[in-house]
């Protein structure tokens, strides 16, 4: 199974190019069942990521692009009224797929983004008295553009709560820059992609990341972070219980992708910016890359127990 | 809901605690208006406090401290001594907490409770009251604690428990201080009593004056024997001597005095341990007859009492040998006949015809007594607490008319009768019988045993004690003034003596008092010496006190580092948490020191490529560390095979890989 995990790290790593942490890190927030939020200007492969992900991992896909004036009937479905049957028939929207790409999240109403971020929380849709559950796995990888303000309804402070994960992608290096612009449109590689694992493997991957040893010490660690940023004096709002067990399942995840079977300060570091960089705000400014900056300070401050 | 207190309010409210129960220690020595102002202070302050009203100013607080001093100097006439100094506290206290503004003024605030706590103990240390010095210190250790972690320790049990756990840690040093620390010789810590001594006995004794007899249960002394005690006929304890008699009042002059002829002893010897209580008086209480002086404290008198240097200001112990009776061959000096045979010229006429007829009719002194002793057996006389009033021929009327009367009338008539028919005679004041507490295996004497009786002269024979009272009321001899009068005692007396437990309960209680004066309060650098002595050093000196003491607070030091571990566990790490420091520490020597926030597989991993050479060992180590302190299960012989593999780490410095 391990090995399996690392030939589709390995396969992705062809597709988007130079960029293993984030590629790792998107992975790892499959494997924890999370949802990721990447957040980056256009153009630099979020789309691509989304795609090779669903791809690689055997998984159905659908894409929906969010414009301002989107419904949350667009993305659920809607109940139709079938003249044959005389009755009405749930049509099933995009939301029911394996993996779903919201593209520019940020763009669509508030009222759409809760109906789709209260289905990535609940993992079912609820609409005229029935409830449909969503399939399983269910991943959402929703992109936002950070730079675009005009007519754009960022998400709020609640809503990042429920993402896992935000990354940002940023620039390709120099010679990573070069192959793209040798070698073209990666997109077009992807439909010539074998999928290196199904919904079932990725089931069982997800369970046994759940089951990744985690210690005593490791725990007092994770506490000692935590606990940091809820007593920090620049930090608005320190980590919420959720973020906690997040960030504790997210290690998990990425110490199974180092093909370890306990979790380690190592692991912890390695996604703590991710999980915790879109919770922290600073008390002065306004910045997205404030909580970064912010959360990998209180990696570098808490002292790692001996 | 109500709103949220001020966060001053505990802390305040404690420091009131704390300094409320320490004026409660003072409570029945301070004029009534100090604690009534110690009272309003407290509730003003937490008023104040509540309300957020403004504190006093400073020109108030000026005004009132020195209206308090004038005060207390009206009161007291003095601002030294510890009564007055203890009200001045309190009320300096008073104004203080009016000024209470910061931790800095709580702190100010628990140092006055704690000073009276001191002046307290100082002032009065009966067992009864340590626990109630023992709950003061704790009220003050807990209202330490709130002052200094407020938000911590809400509620009224986690400070207490704090404080008592931290007093019960306190306990062993106290105990090392209190058995090795050095005492001063002398009475350092005595301080100016004030004479408040109670006794039975005086320097004067005017039978029918008024009934002066003490209807207090107080204990005198205790004592204790080696060996069998006397039976109770013969316990006879001697105090002042009255020699001068004006025909009402018996005194003990002090101007006059004689020599006596030297004596023998007879009979058999009593070796004891005498412990007196307080009495602001220099007389030390004996058997009869005392063989010596018992030390330098105190000397023999011409007429066989103890005298001691300074007054009995505080619990005095002293051992003494005494034996039943003297003799002696030699005769009375002319100066002791003219002072034990004085009688006022014109009083008591009809005592001297009586005597006179008496004596005539005797063949020698010693039948002359005998006969006056028939005369008291056979005239009706009443031995009762309540005598009437006794006018100038105070004898006279005793004798011839209200013939009722206690052991100082009989020693009185019987004196003056002696004395009339020309027989030396002398009153002798002290105590008589004593209470046996089985549990201590002591005597008590108590204020109600005092005693009269009567010495008389007898050629040949020396002083030879008689006493009167007995012949009215032999009953006295053998028992308590109580069993021979039950109306007179006390209510708790009386009740002890109809319910056998209560009197059980008493002898307990007061077994345990003495025990605890015994072993704790006198607990001085005689018994220290003891103590070492028992430990097995041959010739103890302050040094070997010096060296105890200082062991005793190694040993307690290392007790506690030993239970604070317990304490310290989150930053003390454990075997592996050393074994990985040590790593850390041998790669620090070559300036690889592991941050503090690094991770142990990203240390490794610098260390690696910094050091290739290192890296092979580095990432072996990291890797096992890890595996036992965050992987699934670690045992102790895998910990101990990791710190030795960290014990063998050589890091060479200088080999750098290119």
């Amino acid at each position: 199974m391990s090995e399996r995990l690392q030939q589709a790290i390995a396969t992705l790593e062809t597709i988007i190019l130079g960029k293993p942490g984030q590629l790792r890190l998107a992975v790892a927030c499959l494997l924890a069942r999370g949802h990721l939020l990447i957040e980056d200007v256009p153009g630099v492969g979020k789309t691509t990521l989304a795609h090779a992900l669903a791809q690689v991992f055997g998984l159905a896909w659908q894409r929906v692009q969010f414009t301002s004036d989107l419904l949350p009937a667009d993305i659920i479905g809607v109940s139709v009224f079938d003249r044959n049957t005389q009755q009405f028939h749930f049509r099933k929207g995009p939301l029911f797929t394996q993996l779903l790409l919201a593209d520019e999240v940020n763009r669509a109403s508030p009222k759409t983004q809760s109906a789709l971020l209260e289905a990535m929380e609940e993992r079912q849709v609820s609409t005229d008295l029935t409830t449909y559950r969503l399939p399983d796995p269910f991943f959402v990888v929703a992109t936002q553009n950070p730079r675009e303000q005009a007519g754009t309804y960022a998400l709020p402070e609640s809503q990042l709560d429920r993402f896992l994960m935000r990354i940002e992608l940023g620039y390709p290096d120099a010679a990573h820059e070069r192959t793209l612009l040798r070698e073209g449109e990666r997109r077009d590689l992807l439909p010539q992609l074998a999928p290196v694992l199904d919904a079932e493997h990725l089931l069982a991957l997800q369970t046994a990341v759940r089951g990744q040893h985690v210690s005593d010490a490791l725990l007092d660690y994770v506490q000692s972070l935590i606990a940091h940023t809820r007593a920090h004096d620049d930090i608005r709002v320190g980590l919420s219980p959720r973020a906690g067990q997040g960030l504790l399942r997210a290690a998990q995840a990425w110490a199974a992708i180092c093909g370890r079977h306990a979790v380690l300060p190592d692991d912890v570091q390695a996604v703590f910016a991710a999980v915790a960089g879109h919770r922290l705000e600073r008390r002065d400014a306004q910045d997205a890359a404030d909580g970064l900056r912010l959360a990998s300070r209180v990696v570098e401050t808490v002292p790692v127990p001996a | 809901m109500k709103p949220p207190l001020p966060a001053r309010i505990r802390p305040l409210a404690w420091v009131c605690a704390a300094y409320g129960s320490a004026v409660l220690l003072h409570l029945d020595r301070l004029p009534p208006w100090i604690p009534a102002l110690a009272l309003v202070a407290m509730i003003a302050r937490m008023l104040i406090a509540v309300r957020g009203a403004r504190l006093p100013g400073a020109w108030a607080r000026v005004a009132f401290a020195l209206l308090l001093t004038v005060g207390v100097l009206a009161t007291f006439r003095t601002l030294n001594g510890l009564a007055a100094g203890s009200a001045l506290l309190v009320s300096m206290g008073a104004l203080k907490l009016l000024e209470t503004r910061a931790r800095r003024d709580d702190h100010v605030m628990l140092a006055v409770a704690l000073f009276l706590l001191l002046a307290a103990c100082l002032d009065r240390q009966a067992l009864v009251r340590m626990p109630l010095y023992a709950l003061q210190l704790w009220i003050d250790c807990a209202a330490l604690a709130v002052i200094a972690t407020p938000q911590a320790l809400a509620g009224l049990r986690a400070p207490l428990a704090l404080a008592g756990r931290a007093l019960a840690y306190a306990l062993p040093l106290a105990l090392v201080l209190f058995l090795t620390f050095p005492r001063l010789q002398g009475g350092f810590w005595a301080l100016p009593h004030a004479n408040r001594a109670v006794t039975g006995l005086s320097d004067e004794m005017s039978p029918g004056q008024i009934d002066e007899l003490t209807d207090s249960d107080a204990p005198a002394f205790r004592v204790e024997f080696d060996g069998a005690p006397p039976p109770p006929p013969a316990r006879y304890w001697r105090g002042p001597v009255l020699q001068d008699f004006d025909g009402t009042t018996w005194r003990r002059d002090r101007g006059r005095f004689f020599l006596e002829p030297d004596v023998q002893f007879e009979g058999p010897t009593w070796r004891y341990r005498v412990t007196l209580e307080p009495t602001g008086r220099n007389w030390w209480f004996a058997l009869e007859s005392v063989v010596a002086a018992p030390d330098h404290r105190a000397r023999l008198t011409f007429d066989r009492r103890l005298l001691s240097a300074e007054p009995v200001d505080e619990v005095v112990s002293f051992a003494a040998t005494s034996r039943a009776r003297t003799v002696t061959h030699e005769p009375l000096s002319k100066l002791g006949y003219r002072y034990s045979l004085a009688l006022p010229a014109g009083q008591n006429p009809r005592t001297h015809a009586l005597a006179q007829r008496l004596r005539a009719a005797s063949p020698d002194a010693a039948a002359f007594a005998r006969a006056v002793l028939d005369h008291f057996a056979r005239e009706g006389f009443e031995y009762t607490l309540t005598p009437p009033r006794l006018d100038r021929n105070a004898v006279d009327e005793f004798l011839f008319g209200t013939r009722r009367g206690f052991c100082g009338h009989y020693a009185s008539a019987f004196a003056t009768l002696m004395r009339a028919g020309g027989v030396p005679a002398r009153v002798v004041t002290g105590y008589l019988g004593g209470e046996w507490n089985p549990i201590g295996r002591y005597f008590v004497v108590r204020q109600s045993d005092a005693h009269a009786w009567v010495e008389i002269w007898l050629e040949g024979r020396g002083w030879t004690r008689i006493d009167p009272t007995a012949v009215v009321a032999p009953e006295r001899l053998q028992r308590g003034l109580y069993d021979l009068l039950p109306g007179a005692a006390p209510v708790v007396a009386r009740l002890a003596r109809n319910n056998p437990w209560i009197g059980e309960l008493a002898q307990a209680w007061d077994a345990l008092d003495t025990a605890w004066r015994k072993r704790v309060l006198e607990f001085g650098a005689a018994s220290q010496f003891a103590l070492l002595e028992r430990l097995g050093f041959d010739s103890p000196r302050w040094q070997q006190l010096g060296a105890l003491l200082g062991a005793g607070l190694a040993l307690w030091l290392a007790w506690m580092s030993w239970q604070s571990r317990f304490w310290l566990r989150t930053s003390r790490p454990d075997r592996l948490g050393r074994a990985w420091q040590s790593l850390g520490a041998k790669y620090a020597r070559v300036g690889l020191a592991r941050g503090a926030a690094e991770a142990p597989l990203a240390y490794a991993a610098r260390i690696g490529e910094r050091r290739p050479d290192l890296a092979a060992e580095a990432l072996d180590l990291v890797g096992r560390y890890a595996a036992l302190r965050y992987g699934p299960g670690c045992d102790a012989r895998a910990i101990r095979s990791f710190a030795r593999a960290v014990r063998r780490v050589r890091v060479t410095s200088g080999v750098r890989a290119a």
